[in-house]
């Protein structure tokens, strides 16, 4: 008996140290790439005469050390879930999904149009548009995927092309027929019972997006990891070769990755508006879809690290403006934080070279798993 | 119908000023690509470059000072792009997206510290038009194609030279031995290695190019921004043009004419939105055309890093 319990705890404990490492080798490269962009940036702070010390602090306390920060943060942080998922779900097919800036506009416009078109519904219209804005997100994303798979297009250029298409499309109807009354450019205001609500608790304009997000982050690993659709989606990415002789079409699944994913960045849209703004300004926020790249890669295009990734990067944004406040520091250097991490996350052999060989094995045998091929 | 003809000639003008800065990136990607490395960057090396120019040349006074800027700014992030890629042997397409985030926010951050304001940045000296005596008297043509910026000149050279570089020179054939099978070159005794580095810091060089003829050449100034896709749409011509100069060229006439007709539609008529879309939705249509008629042949080993075993 006291025989099989050993057994029992011995491989639970070899369980333990394999989840252990496994977690260890997902944070080597987001840990490493972090650290080397605050070292260039403590750099280009001491450039522009401030003391990297003060700027850095302020950035952290700005970003984790108050309510109204925190608030803050989480607010930047709701819609880079929702991008970073709609990169995260391309890259497990293999597929590179640039288009989170456009279909973060279609969802924008649809949510817009519908909260006050369904006004009349009360609260009711706030699930009804932001099943609507799934719907078109899509619908858009669905485009390149099958461009991709049909047509042999390259995804990265067409969603890149397809970004500026559904800026200019969202911005023509808001100037034209969902536009407001009066001189600001931009559509009506959705009713307040269409807004989503607010969390309270200090947390400023924080509202119960953020409660959707997760959920959204929930459900693409219910999605990729729970069911047969995520099965072949995430085959695909690791080998069209071997799915295609399962049986599985590469096609429909590309469509399909791309598709899901832009119904993600579409819903995270419709948040913005209904959650946030009320309606959309012309020219609206920018550059959320983007940043999602970013988020996605730093956390390794899971869902978990996607949310951790949207976390850093809503409290870089966040922080920066109090860094600005408290130095003389550009707000901008949060966002060449951000693109100096992207540069390293994927340097394996930087991390080699950093680290060591065996370590790098660990790490690199799950970047590359990660990243789908 | 006279008035047909009369626009045909500015239209001309505007089709060469709107092709010059894909071309240029164009190129660029062309050497990066045919060693085997993507280079999605260009839209950020173009802007870090335009950026640069305008910083020469307004510290300098001098157009000619603000080009080199440009170039040694195009040349120093291409070969971060190549640390990353061939060295550290990171994603070249992350790599390339990082480039572009680096160098929207990078400019935006110097921006401020350099001219203390975001948005267009101070007036410098830029490349002027220069009439060529005799050949801008031609009708029709003469003043669209010889009316033009000393850069637009140095663009007609330089398709021909790279033609004949990639595909006359002994460079040019390991160049492109490098993209399509690296382990043949190394067992010739050449470095896949250094002759990535090579193609790598030329589009980083010809991108810097496009780049200050936006800044110095289309217009005499920086802003955030300003090269707005094109970078990616310099990949679309590289990609019709099936990694071929001329090709690329070819294909960046295309989109230059699309973008000079959009400045003639009628905004009364046609919403300004719909307008803006026309010359991306041309970019769908030929790279679509291009994959289908299977046009598209990337070089083999493109995207994939080289280890030496």
């Amino acid at each position: 008996m006291s025989e099989e319990r050993r057994e029992q705890e011995g491989s639970l404990q070899s369980r333990i140290i394999q989840v252990i490492i496994g977690i260890g080798g997902a944070l080597v490269f987001p840990v490493i790439a972090i650290l080397i962009s605050f070292v260039i940036g403590a750099v280009i702070v001491l450039a522009t005469g401030n003391n990297p010390l003060t700027a850095y602090s302020a950035l952290i306390g700005g970003a984790f050390g108050s309510a109204t920060g925190l608030g803050r943060t989480l607010l930047y942080t709701t819609p880079l879930i929702f991008t970073g998922l709609a990169v995260a779900v391309a890259f497990r097919a293999g597929l590179f999904n640039i288009g989170g800036e456009g279909q973060l506009y279609i969802g924008a416009i649809t949510a817009a149009w519908l909260g006050v078109s369904l006004g009349g519904l009360g609260v009711a219209a706030i699930p009804l548009a932001l099943a609507a804005c799934v719907v078109t997100g899509f619908m858009w994303g669905a485009i390149p995927g099958v461009l991709k798979a049909y047509f042999g297009a390259h995804e990265v250029i067409t969603t890149i092309m397809l970004n500026v298409i559904a800026i200019n499309l969202a911005y023509y109807l808001a100037q034209n027929p969902l536009r407001q009354q009066g001189p600001i450019p931009g559509t009506e205001s959705v009713p307040a019972e269409v807004r989503i609500p607010l969390i309270g608790i200090g947390l400023g304009r924080t509202n119960y997006g953020l409660a959707i997000a997760l959920l959204a982050a929930l459900v693409v690993y219910l999605l990729l990891w729970r069911t047969r659709l995520g099965f072949r989606i995430r085959a695909v990415g690791l080998s069209p070769g071997a799915a295609g002789y399962a049986g599985m079409s590469i096609g429909v699944n590309t469509v399909l990755a791309l598709a899901i994913g832009g119904s993600f960045a579409a819903l995270g849209g419709g948040v913005e508006i209904l959650g946030v703004y009320g309606n959309m300004d012309v020219p609206f926020v920018a550059n959320l879809g983007f940043s999602g790249i970013g988020v996605a890669l730093l956390g390794r295009n899971h869902p978990v690290g996607v949310v951790l990734g949207a976390l850093l990067f809503g409290g870089l944004n966040s922080g920066a403006q109090e860094m600005q406040f408290a130095t003389d520091v550009p707000l901008q250097l949060a966002s060449v934080l951000l693109a100096v991490i992207l540069l390293l996350v994927t340097a394996t052999r930087l991390v080699e070279f950093i680290i060591g060989k065996r370590a790098r094995a660990l790490a690199g045998a799950r970047l590359e798993k990660g990243l789908g091929g | 119908m006279d008035e047909i003809l009369g626009s045909l000639g500015p239209i001309l003008q505007s089709t060469i000023r709107n092709a010059t800065p894909l071309i240029f990136a164009a190129l660029g990607g062309l050497f990066s690509e045919r060693s085997g490395v993507v280079n999605i960057g260009l839209e950020g090396l173009m802007l870090i470059s335009a950026f640069a120019g305008v910083v020469g040349a307004s510290f300098s006074g001098s157009a000619l000072v603000g080009l080199l800027t440009a170039i040694g700014a195009g040349l120093v992030f291409a070969l971060i792009h190549a640390l990353m890629t061939i060295t550290f042997e990171a994603d070249q397409i992350i790599s390339g997206t990082a480039i572009n985030l680096l160098a929207l926010s990078g400019t935006g951050f110097l921006m401020v510290v350099i001219f203390g304001s975001g948005g267009t940045s101070p007036r410098v000296n830029g490349f002027e038009s220069v009439a060529i005596p005799l050949l801008s008297d031609i009708p029709l043509i003469g003043r669209a194609l010889f009316d033009q910026s000393l850069l637009v000149y140095l663009m007609y050279a330089l398709v021909p030279t790279v033609f004949f570089v990639v595909f006359r020179t002994p460079f040019g054939l390991r160049l492109r031995a490098t993209g399509e099978a690296p382990e043949a070159v190394d067992t010739a005794g050449v470095s896949v290695y250094r002759m990535r580095y090579y193609g790598v810091a030329l589009s980083g060089m010809l991108a810097a190019l496009g780049g200050a003829y936006l800044s110095m050449g289309l217009l005499s100034a920086f802003t955030e921004n300003m090269t707005n896709g094109r970078g990616f749409i310099a990949l679309a011509a590289l990609i019709f043009g099936r990694w071929n100069p001329i090709g690329a060229a070819g294909a960046a006439l295309l989109f230059g004419f699309a973008q000079a007709i959009t400045f003639r539609v009628d905004q009364e008529a046609v919403p300004i939105e719909f307008i803006e879309m026309l010359p991306y939705i041309l970019t769908i249509i030929v790279v679509v055309i291009a994959g289908f008629s299977g046009r598209s042949v990337a070089p083999a080993a493109i995207g994939r890093p080289y280890r030496k075993e």
